[in-house]
């Protein structure tokens, strides 16, 4: 599913990419950008985190009028006053006529780094509404932000990601330059789809994925260790033969009562006990009375 | 035996022959009969159907009317949007009026993507599987063997279903025909749309909160819901839906912090729509996405304002997923709150584990049971990771996978 995502098909979405201290999501972010224009998209990048130097490393530069890197870097807050791009500037009216500016033929991709940043100097029901406001707004294709999930709070997180129509969480990967990624993505429909992927990313920005992590396939193996057959490899004897069968079928056992037995026993309601007898062949059963022929 | 008195003018169909008494019991004034309620058996109340019948089962026959249904969202909103559809849809199938609001999906989108309902079928669900009955002892008698005494128990009925049929069955793959969508009026309430204005007032609601108590109390007003409104026309129901309420596209950080600073905007906003629920002919389902509010002190006062009050779990994603004990249903059903109207104690359901499917053609809630384990060693392990104890390492050291074996 990260191939898919990768390529960029769904448009009025917005893919999160979560990611912690002990991996960074920042080379999968760069991927994305790199996967956009090679199919020749106008990309505009907010950049709070790093520099437009260390961001344009190893990004496919053939024609960099199409990445416009608006620096957030340098002055975030606007103490000083220069034209850069402020946090302040978040929001809908200022987003589209920066990205109307600069692209006009068809809508971009907007890729911010990161929200993390955005979080901490704004509230986090404001970036959510601008948030839900450029996915249903026409300027902006696609918004793909990093988020790294240990610097908020769960409910921000929580918040933020409930909006997202894919997000990818990042997490170490058994071997060193491997990484496992979580997808979530909901479909239009409201369907929801999960996947875990392990991949690796090359020095010219290219994903490799590889097979899902080897830990699931752990536990399918143990329910079928258990369900060895315990009758195979005894010393004597389980089966029954043909007669053997119709012998033990034909056994009397001990509590079977007559049919009219049961019948009464299953349906006496009445509430009193009735004594059912049903003699024995050693029962001396006489039904007359021995004091009949008494002649008092 | 009173004298008989001769009333003139009363009907004497209400006299039988022996009868010779005037006394005439005194009819119940004023029962309001609206199309689509019903009044309750256990406390005369008028009922309106949620659209899940077996929803209905458990919360008591049906929605009261002046009350709110809470219903606690599962992680990706998937299924309690689906009973918000069902609720809706119910309304237009009675032919009642809809007040819809919602701040992240446009209530026209919400509008459109109700399901169809199933109009010509009257029962659509098996029935009920009976306990055997006394007239058949032949076929009963050569089932079992041995344990015949135990023939006549019931099987156990995981289906909730009651005897009176109330509410319809919609399709899922189908949508609404946009004609009956149309016949039913539709208020609607758009976040976004409303401009908000900051209020004087320093109350304890956030502006989008007001804005909706107030254009929901217009419309009641306005549209004449209200009981004391002495409308000679027909009387209807006014079925209200508000979607994500708390969510912070309603510009509540109730989800997003752990201490929120508008701790009391939602509380504050649900005392004043069930004080205005109770004075008006309307219903309310307030869907709430709790699993992203932390402070469980919150939830629960959110929970003790609201009359009815479910939460869905869906094992989308979790680790219930694979668990074989889960594979027939989507997810689980809690069951918070039950009204107490008008009374000392409520009708609480008896079973508490609850599980529910959507399917095609509806949407069932069943009780959960185990069915009987054969084998040796897999009750063991499905109690310890029904309670979660993987992790917890409890005095029988039955907790990690590799002593499982171990059957005291």
């Amino acid at each position: 599913m990260l191939s898919e995502l990768l390529q960029g098909t769904d448009t009025g979405g917005l893919l999160i990419i979560q990611d912690s201290s002990s991996c960074t999501g920042r080379h999968l972010l760069k991927s994305f950008i790199n996967a956009a224009l090679n199919r020749e998209e106008n990309i505009h990048v907010l950049g709070f985190e790093v520099s437009e130097e260390e961001l344009g490393e190893g990004l496919n530069t053939s024609s960099p009028q199409r990445l416009c890197f608006h620096n957030a870097y340098s002055d975030p807050l606007g103490w000083t006053d220069h034209l850069t791009f402020t946090v302040h500037q978040f929001c809908l009216d200022e987003l589209t006529h920066l990205v109307k500016q600069t692209s006009q033929s068809k809508p971009a991709t907007l890729v911010i780094d990161s929200l993390s940043w955005i979080l901490r100097h704004l509230s986090p029901p404001a970036v959510c509404k601008t948030l839900q406001q450029l996915k249903r707004g026409g300027a902006v294709r696609t918004i793909i932000g990093l988020l790294h999930a240990d610097m908020h709070q769960k409910g921000t997180v929580g918040s933020v990601c409930h909006l997202a129509t894919s997000v990818i969480n990042v997490a170490p990967g058994m071997k060193g330059d491997e990484a496992v990624a979580k997808i979530t993505k909901r479909s239009k429909s409201g369907k929801v789809m999960q996947c875990e992927e392990i991949f690796s990313i090359k020095d010219d920005l290219t994903v490799i994925v590889q097979s899902k992590p080897s830990h699931l396939e752990h536990k399918q193996t143990d329910p079928e260790e258990q369900q060895m057959d315990p009758t195979a490899n005894l010393t004597f004897n389980l089966r029954l033969s043909d007669t053997e069968r119709k012998a033990k079928e034909k056994l009397a056992l001990p509590f079977v009562f007559s049919k009219a037995k049961k019948t009464a026993l299953l349906h006496s309601g009445q509430g009193s006990g009735r004594i059912l007898y049903e003699p024995d062949a050693n029962d001396d059963y006489d039904q007359e009375d021995p004091d009949d022929d008494l002649d008092v | 035996m009173a004298a008989p008195m001769d009333s003139v003018g009363k009907p004497s169909a209400d006299r039988s022959a022996f009868n010779s008494t005037s006394f005439q019991k005194k009819t119940r004034s004023k029962l309001i009969s609206i199309p689509g309620t019903r009044p309750s058996v256990q406390n005369g109340q008028l009922l309106v159907s949620t659209g899940v019948t077996s929803l209905d089962y458990l919360i008591g026959g049906g929605l009261a009317v002046g009350t709110v249904l809470l219903i606690e969202e599962d992680r990706y909103d998937s299924y309690s949007r689906m009973i918000f559809k069902y609720f809706l849809a119910e309304g237009v199938v009675c032919r009642h009026e809809l007040f819809v609001a919602a701040a992240q999906d446009n209530p026209d989108d919400i509008l459109q993507e109700l399901p169809a309902p199933i109009l010509d079928d009257v029962a659509i669900h098996k029935p009920v599987d009976q306990p055997r009955l006394s007239c058949e002892p032949q076929d009963s008698l050569d089932a079992m063997k041995i344990a015949w005494r135990y023939q006549n128990l019931p099987k156990v009925q995981s289906a909730l279903a009651s005897t009176s049929r109330f509410g319809h069955y919609y399709d899922v793959s189908k949508t609404m025909e946009p004609e009956i969508r149309q016949a039913a009026k539709c208020h609607r309430f758009y976040l976004p749309e409303h401009p908000t204005q900051s209020s004087t007032t320093h109350s304890p609601m956030i502006e989008s909160y007001s804005a909706l108590l107030k254009s929901l109390q217009e419309v009641i007003h306005r549209e004449g819901f209200d009981i004391a409104a002495s409308m000679p026309k027909s009387r209807n129901i006014l079925r209200v839906g508000l979607h994500s309420l708390g969510s912070a596209l309603w510009g509540d950080d109730l989800s997003c912090h752990d201490n929120p600073r508008h701790s009391h905007a939602l509380t504050t906003f649900l005392y004043g729509l069930r004080a205005l629920l109770r004075s008006s002919l309307a219903v309310a389902v307030v869907t709430v996405p709790s699993h992203l509010i932390q402070d469980r002190a919150l939830m629960g006062s959110i929970t003790r304002l609201c009359d009815n009050a479910i939460a869905l779990e869906s094992f989308k994603g979790s680790e219930r997923e694979t668990n074989p004990l889960y594979k027939d249903y989507h997810g689980l059903l809690h069951v918070h709150q039950v009204p107490h109207l008008n009374c000392l104690a409520s009708q609480l359901p008896d079973h508490k584990d609850l599980a529910f499917k959507l399917k095609r053609k509806q949407f069932t809630i069943e009780r959960l049971h185990l069915p009987p384990d054969l084998s040796e060693t897999v009750s063991r392990v499905s109690r310890g990771e029904l309670a979660g104890a993987t992790t917890v390492a409890s005095a029988c050291g039955s907790g990690t996978s590799g002593t499982k074996h171990l059957d005291f």
